[in-house]
């Protein structure tokens, strides 16, 4: 029987709301998948577009980005910046052909753990109908001399 | 078209300024359609200056990459200005540096140049190949190229050698600058540039075939980002070792990370004068990249890049009212 494909996706979660979100998820004890491997940030302003890229690249299929909701950041405005450098990169990459789908980004207060949940749940079957990701992805010399 | 007596004449007024230290400008290269950059220090080199729909080259590079030495003991910082011929496209270069307060307006003397479009070197290098004598090329009123080689004299429609990026551009006339040459242009068509929308338009495997088959194609020289007038970073992320952002090694998955990272800083900054294009070696079309952007920008956002000199930068500010409809 052939395995199901099981995508890896890479969350950068802000400090204040979205990781403090998924923590409630899981004090809360709220089953979602767990294919999501989060990556603590200070601020969603932190997120250089580049990790996007990058984490693309090394071998995440999906990048879901975290945030707090408008108005509510620690830092006053880092996630509305942060809101228009992944609106611009999410373009860029569509128009480039690479499916919009793997790059989200959500806002998740520190209280919605269920929100949490079900947005995961709704990027893990998302990614899942895509496929995994091979366009852009970094070929090490290691691999390419077994194959 | 401006004309090249009356620019000899205000470089010349220039130059001979106290608190000039050199002008910037064109003059003919040594064969074909060649032009090359000139730098006046004093009057009788700037009798060397022309203008001609061959100069496309954007000059508004030069300012920043000018070398500022440690000064000696009791020495003066040189606080002379620098003259410089801008078109449309370059004088707005100018504005957004200017902007990102990477030269103060005091920096520089600009002499505009309204500009009707420039010729694309790769058509007209196709059209009349190995060119060894020195041409001459000049606009005439009905929308055609005359171009004198020796004492052949050929016309050929202004369509068909004219700059891709010329056809769509919206600002032919300098944005700033301190003395004017010739008239401006009051009436122009724009068109838009047609290969964004024709490949916006296609499914998204075709759209990434297409980019496939041109960055593999890339051999990262970064022609692109050193002709960008914009592209002045002191430190290029993609240099960077620590962290290293882009792994060196020439393979598509690299040359994408780099495509898109020119781009994406471009954004909202892209003053779309095509030297990219015009200097990328291997022909890719990197103006679909920033004409995209531009477009997208000015939907979501309502910025234009290199108008206004008091302007925020478009990455560094935000309204509450932005676009999220691809939030979750």
């Amino acid at each position: 029987m052939e395995e199901e494909f099981e995508p890896n996706i890479i969350g950068f979660l802000c400090n204040w709301c979205a990781y403090s979100g998924a923590d409630l998820a899981g004090t809360s004890r709220i089953q979602y998948p767990p294919n999501v491997k989060v990556i603590k940030v200070m601020c969603s302003g932190r997120i250089n577009p580049m990790y996007v890229v990058n984490a693309l690249q090394q071998g995440a299929d999906g990048v879901l980005i975290g945030g707090c909701h408008p108005g509510d950041c620690h830092y006053n405005h880092g996630n509305y910046l942060a809101r228009r450098r992944i609106a611009v990169m999410k373009k860029l990459l569509e128009y480039m052909g690479i499916e919009p789908e793997r790059v989200r980004m959500t806002w998740v207060s520190a209280a919605e753990g269920r929100k949490f949940a079900d947005v995961v749940k709704e990027v893990t079957e998302d990614i899942k109908k895509l496929g995994p990701m091979t366009k852009i992805r970094r070929k090490n010399a290691w691999q390419t001399i077994e194959s | 078209m401006a004309d090249n007596r009356e620019l000899v004449k205000v470089v010349k007024d220039i130059v001979s300024r106290e608190d000039v230290k050199y002008v910037i400008g064109y003059k003919k290269g040594t064969y074909g359609f060649q032009i090359m950059p000139a730098f006046a220090y004093d009057t009788k080199q700037a009798e060397e200056f022309v203008f001609s729909p061959l100069c496309a080259k954007n000059l508004a590079t030069y300012p920043l990459l000018e070398e500022k030495l440690p000064l000696r003991r009791e020495e003066k910082e040189d606080k002379r200005k620098i003259g410089l011929v801008v078109k449309g496209c370059d004088s707005r270069a100018i504005v957004q540096v200017i902007q990102e307060k990477g030269l103060s307006r005091e920096d520089v003397v600009l002499i505009g140049i309204p500009c009707k479009g420039v010729i694309d070197l790769k058509k007209i290098e196709k059209m009349f190949p190995r060119q060894k004598d020195l041409a001459d090329v000049e606009e005439d009123d009905s929308g055609n190229y005359i171009i004198t080689i020796k004492d052949e004299v050929h016309t050929v429609p202004k369509k068909e050698l004219l700059s891709d990026v010329c056809m769509s551009c919206e600002y032919p006339n300098p944005v700033i600058y301190d003395a004017l040459i010739g008239e401006k242009i009051e009436d122009f068509e724009i068109e838009k540039f047609e290969r964004v929308e024709v490949l916006e338009n296609k499914p998204l495997e075709e759209r990434w075939q297409y980019w496939e088959h041109h960055f593999e194609k890339c051999i990262r020289c970064y022609a692109c980002r050193e002709a960008c007038p914009l592209c002045y970073c002191k430190e290029c992320m993609v240099d960077l070792l620590e962290p290293q952002w882009v792994r060196r090694s020439v393979d598509l998955s690299e040359n994408t990370a780099w495509n898109v990272m020119r781009a994406f800083h471009l954004a909202g900054r892209c003053i779309s004068c095509g030297e990219c294009e015009r200097a990328c070696p291997v022909n890719i079309p990197l103006m679909e990249l920033n004409k995209f952007i531009e477009k997208e920008v000015k939907e979501m956002f309502e910025y234009t890049s290199g108008i206004d000199m008091e302007e925020k930068p478009l990455l560094g500010m935000f309204k509450p009212d932005d676009p999220e409809d691809f939030v979750l």
